[in-house]
């Protein structure tokens, strides 16, 4: 009996420390919700959803592509803090300025210090309207941002033709 | 023995290739010795790499230009479609300028680096701005015209001194804008849409006496070459010319020896100076002496100052013979002439009354191949003119070619000047191939360069339309009429005159596709101009009776007869509003349609119309009705008396 007390109290730390690695066996599911980038299905299932929007995240570069290109998050890459700041104030403003025209997500990409904008737009306003807007985004982004800032739009004529489903 | 022979023939060999190897060292080693010669290091700048990846792409002509989105919707087709959207593009940047002027306090941070200057807001100097020699010479650097001459005035009150140099510099720039602020540079489309009055200004003086520039030519205490030279040579830019002599004289009077370009500038403007033809070149002549006295050593400028002089000259032969003189005697000095020289030559022997000379041949014999950067601002008359020339001078397909070529030979095509004279080079070359080439070599043309590189105007879809009609061709019809829609000719009335009439006289076999086609083609033209009224048209051309005849005709060889029916209705209800009349044959093929429809109503509507409009075949053409059509007493009583004859059936 003595010799068993002793034992465990020389075993003790191992064993604690052996206890602690162990994983405990839980009876409760585990809770693994993930929301970002979802979209809750709606009881008519008549909420409008483009491609970009039906894929959840972790299609992303399987069936769907990112919407900021750029380096600035990989080994060595310059500014990543400023980048995605960056990127949320040039989408800000392409929603602004672009008031209801776009259909798609702000696609940015970047190359050395051009910044190129894409996206869908639909054709709600003539196409000298939106050459002045094309313009006026341009220019006032390039004096920003102080690099050349380029668009290149899709335009479509039926607003539903960017929609891929209804869920 | 077998073996050996096998042995020495062996030996034999291998001693053979032996020594060819041998030989063949010996020779490469000594060819090497003479040949392989390391050239030397090209110095290369930091974009030359990207200039020679650019030299490799050509323009595309299936694309719109790269200013336009690459999108169907936002694609220009017609030639005010091109201006409208690049210049909508360029007013939404000039916005955006002006947002960032109006608040440049919020424009101040430095994110690029290298800093950029272009993207910061302007600065406004006003009495509180801290200015000094050094702000100065930024603006002038800058070519800010209105702003140097406010740093200037603000220097002055402040009683800062401002060196003699940065004096010079700013009278130079005083004088080469006439002290007017200049288009800004990043306005490309601006400059590439401005119609080019410019020739015609030029003609008027301009400068502006007693300004800026003149006082600070007189606040010089010592006025050298330098100063002199500055403003003679601005107020011949702006053709002030006999003051600008006035002071040539008292640059000779006190022994100022001055620039080349100042003799240049003073040749230019003899015109001005001078009447008649033997003062003016007597004056050319004294000012060329005085340099070669002075030993000022001509160039490319002063041989195109003298070519410009010549060809203004109002003798023709000898205009010819100086021209020619003066180019020999240049190229004995070594001095290229540049294409602004040959823009003289082909003007002062191309003109439009004189006799046909070749002197086109000749030039392009010379320069064929060759590259060209801007040397002149005449330059970019060349192309136009020798497209002209080949045009209306010689109508000479093959040096059209030439010419051509040459526009698109290395950097060339950025002498085509604005977008002015890119059309009108094209509407030459367009023109011409139309009239000489054959028709399928010219539609490859077209397909080439229609739409994205040239717009033809109506007057020129009109010698297309002609051109197809002369040759037979029904099938490009369909696409010549797409095309219309697209560049917005449907409403010119002649064009479409012309095309109604081509398809209605080409008659083509029963089975051709293209009689359906070309009865949509006239139903469209019909839809076009009857149904969209509702829209804002401010050019809506009057129908005349040849265009509803043609239109007629098409239809009923579509059978397409109640759309027929419905323009008889339109000719039958406003006779009044219509020019002229279509051709009875036009009618009376209507009539024997109506027959064999047995639409009564349609027919007498055809003969009333025909009787109406006076037509003798009006007689013939209701009996014709009666004859085979059994019609009741009431329909015959107003045939008799719309003919105002008794007419009953005859057998």
């Amino acid at each position: 009996m003595e010799f068993s007390r002793q034992l465990l109290h020389r075993l003790q730390p191992t064993l604690v420390g052996q206890l602690a690695l162990v994983r405990s066996f839980h009876a409760t599911p585990v809770c693994q919700k993930v929301q970002a980038g979802r979209y809750r299905i709606t009881t008519k299932r008549n909420k409008p959803l483009t491609y970009e929007m039906s894929n959840p995240p972790h299609q992303i570069a399987h069936r769907k592509s990112w919407n900021s290109w750029n380096t600035a998050n990989i080994l060595g890459g310059v500014r990543p803090a400023e980048t995605t700041i960056e990127d949320l104030f040039i989408r800000k403003f392409m929603t602004g300025t672009w008031h209801n025209l776009f259909l798609s997500e702000v696609i940015i990409k970047r190359q050395h210090n051009i910044i190129r904008i894409a996206g869908l737009v639909k054709q709600a306003i003539s196409a000298r309207k939106m050459y002045f807007l094309i313009g006026f985004t341009e220019e006032i982004l390039s004096c920003w941002l102080q690099c050349p800032v380029k668009l290149e739009l899709q335009t479509v004529e039926d607003p539903k033709d960017a929609i891929f489903k209804y869920i | 023995m077998m073996s050996s022979l096998r042995s020495t023939t062996f030996r034999s060999c291998a001693q053979r290739s032996f020594q060819l190897y041998v030989n063949l060292v010996r020779q490469s080693s000594t060819e090497s010795a003479k040949e392989i010669k390391i050239p030397r290091r090209i110095k290369r700048g930091p974009t030359d790499v990207l200039k020679a990846l650019a030299a490799t792409v050509t323009r595309d002509t299936t694309a719109p230009h790269y200013k336009y989105q690459d999108d169907p919707f936002l694609t220009p087709s017609s030639n005010v479609g091109k201006r409208t959207f690049a210049m909508a593009k360029e007013s939404g940047k000039k916005a955006a300028r002006w947002v960032q002027n109006q608040h440049p306090e919020l424009f101040q941070h430095k994110v690029s680096f290298p800093f950029i200057e272009n993207y910061t807001p302007i600065t406004v100097y006003d009495e509180n701005s801290a200015v000094d020699e050094n702000t100065l010479k930024r603006v002038i650097y800058y070519a800010q015209v209105s702003d140097a001459i406010k740093v200037y005035e603000l220097l002055e009150q402040k009683g800062i001194n401002v060196s003699g140099s940065t004096k010079q510099s700013f009278l130079e720039m005083l004088c080469f804008f006439n002290c007017e602020d200049p288009l800004p540079e990043e306005f490309l489309e601006e400059r590439w849409f401005h119609l080019s009055t410019k020739g015609r200004e030029k003609l008027r003086k301009t400068w502006k006496d007693n300004s800026l520039a003149e006082k600070i030519f007189l606040s010089f205490e010592q006025k050298d070459s330098k100063a002199y030279s500055a403003i003679i040579q601005g107020m011949t830019r702006y053709c002030q010319a006999e003051r600008a002599w006035k002071l040539y004289e008292e640059c000779l009077e006190k022994n100022i020896i001055l620039h080349t370009e100042t003799y240049n500038s003073l040749i230019r403007v003899v015109h001005f100076l001078k009447e008649g033809f033997e003062h003016r070149w007597k004056l050319v002549q004294e000012l060329l002496e005085e340099m070669a006295k002075k030993n000022i050593h001509p160039n490319v400028g002063t041989l195109n100052a003298v070519l410009e002089a010549v060809s203004t000259l109002p003798n023709q032969r000898q205009s010819k013979e100086y021209a020619l003189r003066t180019l020999s005697e240049f190229k004995a000095l070594n001095i290229q002439p540049t294409l602004a020289s040959y823009y003289f030559l082909l003007i002062t022997f191309c003109k439009q009354r004189g006799p046909i000379s070749n002197i086109l041949v000749e030039i392009m014999d010379t320069i064929q191949g060759q590259e060209f950067s801007v040397q002149d601002p005449k330059d970019t008359y060349f192309f136009v003119t020798a497209m002209d020339v080949c045009r209306n001078h010689l109508q000479d397909k093959d040096l059209a070619y030439r010419v051509d070529e040459l526009l698109h030979t290395g950097n060339n095509y950025i002498l085509i000047g604005d977008s002015y004279k890119e059309s009108i080079y094209y509407r030459h070359f367009f023109v011409l191939m139309c009239t000489l080439e054959s028709l399928d070599v010219f539609m490859d043309l077209y397909r080439k360069i229609v739409p994205h590189i040239y717009t033809p105007e109506p007057a020129v879809m009109e010698e297309v339309i002609k051109t197809i009609d002369m040759n037979g061709a029904m099938e490009y019809v369909p696409q010549i009429w797409s095309d219309m829609v697209v560049f917005d000719h449907v409403e010119r009335e002649n064009v479409v005159t012309t095309l109604l009439d081509s398809m209605a006289r080409n008659k083509l076999p029963e089975e051709s596709e293209l009689i359906s086609q070309f009865g949509n083609i006239a139903w469209d033209i019909w839809k076009r101009q009857e149904e969209d009224v509702e829209e804002d048209r401010y050019r809506q051309w009057r129908w005349t009776g040849q265009i509803l005849g043609d239109m007629m005709t098409l239809l009923l060889r579509a059978n397409q007869f109640k759309e027929s029916c419905i323009i008889l209705d339109k000719l039958n209800r406003s006779q009044q509003n219509i020019v002229g009349v279509p051709r009875v044959e036009v009618l009376q093929l209507f009539l024997d349609r109506c027959i064999q429809e047995k639409d009564v109503k349609a027919a007498i509507g055809c003969v009333q119309y025909s009787a109406d409009a006076g037509f003798s075949d009006a007689e013939q053409m209701a009996q014709k009705l009666i004859n085979n059509i059994s019609l009741d007493e009431g329909i015959l009583a107003r045939l008799s008396n719309i003919i105002g004859k008794n007419l009953s059936k005859i057998d």
